[in-house]
């Protein structure tokens, strides 16, 4: 009898260590997202900065930088779903892109102070977001396994809990990132 | 799909190969960069500028050495006609022990005394040239140590020694970054008389650096022993470590396969350890074949690499006018200075300037 119930504790205790352990995985995941988030948000508030910054010089980019101002504005107004969100981010991306291309001809420009300070804030949020991206694939890493191994995969369709898909990198990005690489020597 | 996949790293390539600040970094980079000396220069450093003064301090050498053997004779001629009392005169037992035990103390003592003024001249004369020799710009002060409560602030090590010492400390500005360093001998010692035990914590190279990005948190990168030896279990134990923190898991394996990381925030760990600064990592634990310890915090990095031998030391027994140890002390100082160009301290491209 005793040591019936005693199994029965047992098995109890694992099946509550695991159902914890589930879901402290799921919301580790949820919180690296939600970083992520926060980083792209942080990226959208220095975006007006960067257009008050370079608009004096840049004359024929206007376009450029109207499309990234509402860009920005639609993205902060915050009544979007997650493809349009995504669609946005990468009409920002690339915009950013274009800017910091088109900063070249401007020499004057590249000689500023302010704007040398924001730049180096643009790449060290962009190395978060990259860093945020990575932890949330060992999240993700961490919680696939504890839905797809046994035992932890009973309770876990028991939860309804399904594998999330990781952020894909692609080949180049694998490749270790080299400031000289970059630069060109 | 998911968001910001791909575009997001395309921008921050387009953008650091376009900017101009980027290009204004090159020259920091090469400015800041040691050159590394060949060992060809070195030779040429060793036979024009320490030479004439080796030669000096070689004769100087000879006589304490010298010295030294004579007062090993007496101390063994004493022991001689002291063991000789004992079995022919029926001393007690206890009255040669103090006698043995003084002389070796007196001995040691006197060859101490012998020695101190040269092991300073010395280190003046030729450690602090080659130091100098690596990088003009750096200090040397052969007394001096990096502080008990800088060696525990690194996290490194959890035992707070209580045997603290340590020589040779070199600091300065090597390009943009700020750097210090000593040998360090950390021990602990607990019990006393028969139960006496003593451990090393530390014994090595000790350096510090202030790193280039900012950051809050800590985060300490260890040699990896339980998951070499353990496998997945021994990682499953190391998530364990409740004294080090979160467990942080990166996805380079070769780099998960030399270290273990530990940390206050899986972002920021990462942000430190990006992807290229994991490689370089490798890349100097692998050239140099050592242990190498890490810690990130309060925005310097901290590095521990441990040595079984007493570091920037004269020979005493040998001969001064030999390339091979000159050439040793120059490797010993250049893994430390090294550390920046190793680790990429000197690329400024975040807002930490």
């Amino acid at each position: 009898m005793y040591v019936a119930l005693g199994i029965v504790v047992a098995v109890l205790f694992v099946i509550v260590l695991i159902y914890n352990s589930l879901i402290g995985k799921k919301n580790q995941v949820k919180n690296v997202f939600a970083t992520i988030d926060v980083l792209l948000k942080k990226r959208y508030d220095l975006i007006p900065q960067l257009v008050a910054a370079v608009k004096g010089y840049m004359r024929h980019e206007r376009g450029l930088l109207e499309e990234i101002t509402k860009a920005r504005a639609r993205a902060v107004s915050g009544r979007l779903s997650d493809d349009e969100q995504v669609l946005l981010d990468n009409t920002v991306s690339k915009a950013l892109g274009g800017i910091m291309v088109a900063v070249e001809n401007y020499p004057d420009l590249k000689a500023d102070k302010s704007f040398m300070h924001l730049q180096r804030t643009m790449t060290e949020i962009e190395e978060q977001i990259s860093a945020a991206r990575r932890a949330y694939n060992a999240a993700v890493e961490a919680f696939n396994n504890a839905v797809e191994m046994f035992p932890t995969n009973i309770i876990a369709s028991m939860m309804g809990y399904k594998t999330r898909s990781f952020f894909e990198i692609r080949e180049d990005e694998r490749r270790p990132v080299n400031a000289g690489g970059l630069l060109g020597n | 799909m998911w968001p910001w996949q791909s575009t997001v790293f395309d921008w921050f390539k387009i953008a650091a190969s376009a900017f101009g600040l980027l290009a204004m970094t090159t020259t920091k980079i090469n400015a800041g960069r040691i050159l590394m000396k060949t060992l060809d220069d070195l030779k040429r450093f060793y036979d024009t500028t320490l030479m004439p003064d080796l030669l000096a301090l070689e004769g100087q050498r000879r006589g304490i050495a010298r010295k030294i053997m004579i007062v090993i004779i007496v101390i063994n001629v004493a022991l001689g006609l002291g063991s000789l009392a004992f079995v022919f005169m029926e001393s007690n037992m206890l009255a040669v022990v103090i006698a043995v035990a003084l002389c070796l103390m007196i001995g040691g003592v006197v060859c101490k005394l012998f020695t101190r003024g040269y092991v300073t001249y010395f280190k003046s004369l030729v450690i602090e040239r080659i130091v100098h020799f690596v990088d003009d710009s750096l200090s040397y002060e052969p007394r001096s140590c990096i502080p008990k409560s800088t060696f525990m602030l690194s996290k490194i090590f959890t035992t707070k020694p209580n045997r603290y010492k340590g020589d040779d400390f070199v600091s300065g500005k090597v390009g943009a970054t700020q750097i210090q360093f000593s040998e360090l001998n950390a021990e602990y010692e607990s019990g006393s008389g028969k139960n006496r035990h003593r451990y090393t914590v530390f014994r090595g190279i000790f350096f510090i650096a202030d790193f280039n990005k900012h950051f809050n948190g800590q985060t300490i990168v260890l040699p990896d022993t339980a998951e070499k030896l353990f496998g997945r279990l021994g990682r499953k134990l190391q998530s364990l470590n409740v004294f080090r923190g979160e467990l942080i898991r990166l996805e380079d394996p070769e780099f998960e396969s030399h270290f273990v990381v530990y940390g206050s925030d899986q972002i920021e760990a990462r942000y430190i350890l990006s992807t290229s600064l994991m490689a370089r990592i490798t890349d100097f634990k692998e050239k140099t074949g050592k242990k190498i310890y890490l810690s990130f915090i309060g925005s310097m990095v901290f590095a521990a690499v441990p040595y079984t031998r007493n570091l920037f030391e004269p020979r005493l027994f040998k001969t001064l006018l030999d390339f091979e140890p000159i050439r040793r002390y120059y490797e010993d100082l250049q893994l430390a200075i090294g550390i920046v160009d190793e680790l990429n301290l000197n690329t400024r491209i975040w807002s930490k300037e």
